[in-house]
Order: structure tokens, then sequence, then C-alpha cells
């Protein structure tokens, strides 16, 4: 599903990524580790075509985003949903309009909006909250509705980066659940975090990166 | 509602040019109507060669209109215009004034360079001894009409340059103002021309109503300046002369204003679009 080969990456001089190779299969769920700086952020923004490496390869669901024309870019990422910790929703719009932009911007019918929409509200639990602007949201609800905006157009891939960075413990728990009940449906979960918490509480496959290299794999109990 | 207004003031200018042009453009018109061109026929011509070369210049598709002066025609004329001068023609005893033909020219065929083509070809007329016009006249007329023409189409050019940056810079600021949520679509999978979209229209819609305003306002001044006119007095019968854009103009005027629109808006997408890609 992902694959990186030999990916190097710089800013200013200053190396992001290096040499970075590694494969991660259809409806896999990864956490990839770090400390802030450590090229989490570049790694996840180039799966979606944001950043181009200096050198090497990568592949997303049989394309190489490495060589895709601009054009192409916006295809890519209907096929990947992306999570942030700042959760990025439009201030203006209702939940449900947050929600239904994906499908907006790919020109599906207004009646199919109606139903993906619901279901993507209900399987985050914030359905009651359609209505609401963002601003009137706790923010575990807000972040539950940007993941409900990842998935409502049912994304192969969904990529998380620092998902739970402004969320308390408690609520940690609940988003990397729902993550979880994600990637059960066969969605591939990638996860970048630099929490410690979130490690505890996956039993997954864990990629760590320091200074922009890979670190030998591990995987946690949890 | 500022970017309108701006626009409204620019394209207004713009008006105010193309209104003077068009009204000194057909002032000039009216005078190249009053252009004649005299052919003077040979002084013992029969009635039959002068129904000849008559034939001849009415079958020419530049003539649009021919009036015969004979030689006693010409003389009533003279004697008529300088009555104090017509002992001088007496004294010859006959009358030394030759026939000719009036020719007004068609439209198309009335610039410096086509006149000059038209009477060389006239010389060449069995039984014509001379082709008069006012070869000065006509090519200070045209040096005039070709001045205007420049004149507006630099002041064109400046304005619409102007209109254009205007609307340019109001959708760079509303383009700013919402730099989060595009970012957003474009994460999302939004395609290039889904996010321009709205924004090319904006800028038609403000060059639409600014064009549409700057014709009202123009009106407006032009009814001013016509009732100024009539109620002073001074250029009495010159205000009907004058006139404002037909209707085709005034929509022509605002599909500029649309496609001035248009290409500010275009012009801010696009350094915006690089800026972001």
């Amino acid at each position: 599903m992902i694959q990186l080969i030999h990916v190097s990456k710089q800013y200013d001089q200053r190396p992001a990524l290096s040499d970075v190779t590694l494969e991660i299969g259809k409806g896999e769920f990864v956490l990839l580790m770090g400390p802030s700086g450590a090229g989490k952020s570049t790694l996840l923004r180039m799966l979606i075509g944001a950043e181009r490496p200096d050198e090497g390869q990568i592949f997303v669901h049989q394309k190489n985003v490495t060589t895709l024309k601009p054009s192409d870019v916006p295809y890519l990422r209907r096929k990947v949903g992306t999570v942030f910790q700042d959760f990025r929703l439009l201030p203006k719009k209702s939940v449900f309009d947050n929600v239904a932009l994906p499908l907006l911007v790919q020109g599906v019918s207004s009646a199919d909006i109606r139903r993906k929409v619901t279901e993507a509200l209900r399987a985050v639990g914030v359905e009651h909250k359609r209505d609401q602007l963002p601003a009137g949201l706790s923010t575990g609800e807000q972040q539950r509705v940007c993941i409900a905006r990842a998935i409502v157009n049912g994304p192969v891939v969904l990529l998380a980066d620092e998902p739970t960075g402004n969320l308390d413990p408690a609520l940690t728990a609940e988003i990397i659940e729902l993550f979880k009940l994600i990637n059960a449906r066969g969605t591939t979960v990638v996860v970048a975090t630099h929490d410690p918490l979130v490690m505890g509480q996956v039993n997954r496959r864990v990629l760590t990166l320091s200074q922009g290299r890979l670190l030998p794999e591990q995987r946690v109990m949890g | 509602m500022v970017a309108i207004l701006t626009t409204a003031f620019t394209l207004a200018c713009v008006g105010i040019f193309l209104l003077l042009y068009v009204n000194l453009r057909a002032a000039a018109g009216w005078l190249q109507d009053d252009i004649k061109i005299m052919v003077y026929l040979d002084e013992r011509l029969a009635s039959d060669s002068i129904a000849e070369v008559e034939q001849h210049l009415r079958g020419d598709r530049a003539v649009a209109s021919l009036l015969f002066i004979s030689k006693e025609q010409a003389l009533g004329e003279f004697k008529a215009q300088f009555p104090s001068e017509s002992h001088l023609l007496e004294g010859l005893g006959q009358n030394p004034l030759p026939a000719s033909f009036v020719v007004a020219l068609s439209p198309s065929f009335r610039s410096p360079d086509a006149i000059n083509r038209w009477a060389e070809r006239v010389r060449q007329i069995a039984g014509v001894s001379k082709v008069d016009y006012n070869q000065d006249w006509i090519d200070a007329l045209a040096t005039v009409i070709r001045s205007i023409e420049l004149v507006a189409i630099g002041i064109g050019v400046i304005l619409s340059a102007a209109a254009v940056t205007i609307i340019a810079n109001t959708i760079r600021l509303t383009l700013f103002a919402r730099r989060d949520e595009i970012a957003i679509l474009r994460l999302i999978g939004a395609t290039t021309s889904f996010i321009r979209i709205p924004y090319l229209l904006e800028g038609a819609v403000l060059g639409a109503l600014g064009s549409t305003l700057s014709l009202v306002m123009l009106k407006f001044m032009y009814e001013l300046f016509r009732q100024q006119m009539r109620t002073t007095g001074r250029f009495a019968g010159l205000d009907n002369l004058m006139a404002f854009f037909p209707p085709s103009v005034c929509l022509a005027l605002v599909a500029v204003g649309i496609g001035l629109g248009f290409a500010g808006s275009f012009v801010s997408i696009r350094r915006f679009g690089e800026a972001k890609a």
C-alpha cells in the first residue's frame, strides 16, 4: 500500500529525512514515532504529494507519488484521508458541511452526501452535533469531526499527524480506539505521534524516526 | 464594495475618454462626409462625351454621389459667390469656366491614399482635364483622427491595466483571508479548477458591477453636461450633436469589465497558486 525507497529530503542543508526505506501493507496499523523534528510530518506530507523528496521513490496505492503530475495530486488525496493535530476545520461551516467537503469537491450528489456524512458522523459518535459550528465543540469532538471528514469518502489509507497532541489521556484513548475501528474495516492507518500514551494503547507495528533516519523496527504490546 | 467603486471610477475614466473619442470621431466623420472632389472636363467636350464620363463615374463603386455642373451653372455660381469680381470674366468674351462633376466618395474610399489613387485613375479618363480636391485638409484630418485613435488606445490600455491591478489586489486580499480554507480544500483533494472558479467568478462579477456602475455614472455626467450646455445657451445646437454610447457599446463595455475582472483574478490566483505549490 505504501512504499518508500531510499527517500531523502533536506531543508536548507538540514536533513529532514535520510535514506528512508519502508513498506506498509494493506490493512496495517502503523505507529510512526519520534520526537519533534524527527521527520514524521515531512514523511506524511510526502505521502500526499505536498512535498517532493530530493532522492528516492514513493508509492502509495500503486501510484508513484514522486513522478505524479500536479494535476493528479488531488486524485491521490481523495484516496488518502488526513487527520491533523489542529483539526483544520472551517470555522464558519457547520460540522455537517465540514465533513461533506471531500464529497463536495468530488461532485457527489447531495443525496449521497447526506447519507455518507451521516454515516461518518455516526461512526465517530458526533451525529448529534451535525448542525453546530466547530467553535461550539470540545477538542475531542473537533478531532472526531476531523476524523469523520477524513473517512467520509472511504479512503484506502488514513494518515494522522499528531492526532492526540491536543487531547487529554482519556480522549487520546477514545481517538485511538476510533482509529482501531477504522483499521478493522480494512483501511490502512498510519499515526505519527511522539506521545508515549498512544504507543501504550496500540499493539501494532512501530516505526521510529530519529533525526530523519529510520531506526530498527519494534512491536509493542498494549 | 470598495473594489466595485474603485473599479467603477477607473472604468468611468476609460468611459469618459471613450465618449470623447466617439464624439470626436463622429465629428471627424461629418467633416469627412463634406470632402468633395471636383472632376473638371475638357473645354470643348461634346455632350455625348460628357454623358460617357458621367456613365463611367456612376459605374465606379467608389463614387457615392455625383453632381454635374455645366459651364453656365459654374458661371452663375461664380457670379453669385463673387458679385464684385464678375466683371473680370465679362472682359474675356466667352465663359472660361469648365464644366465639372462634384463627386462624393463612399466612406471606405475616404482615406488620403484611397482618394489619391482614385483621383489618379480618374485623371486617365478621356475628357477629364483635371481632378481637384483639398489634399492638405484631407491629410490634416487623417492625422487628427489617427492621433485621437492613438491617444485613445494609450489611455485605454493604461486605465485598463489600472482596473486589472485593482481587481487583482482585491482578489489577492480575498485569497489571503481564505488561505486556510484553500489549504484545507487542497488537502482533501479539491482540484485547482474547483478552487479557482469561485474566485474567477468573483473577479468577473466585480468587473461587471464596476463597469455597470461606471456607465450609470457616465450617463449621469453626460446628461448633466448636456443640460448645462442647453441652459447656458453658449453652445446651442451642439448638445444635439453629442451622443452617448449606443446599447451595443454599453454591452461591450460591460463585457470588457467582465474580461478585466476575470483577468485580474486570474493574475492573483496564478501568483497565489505558485506561492502555495
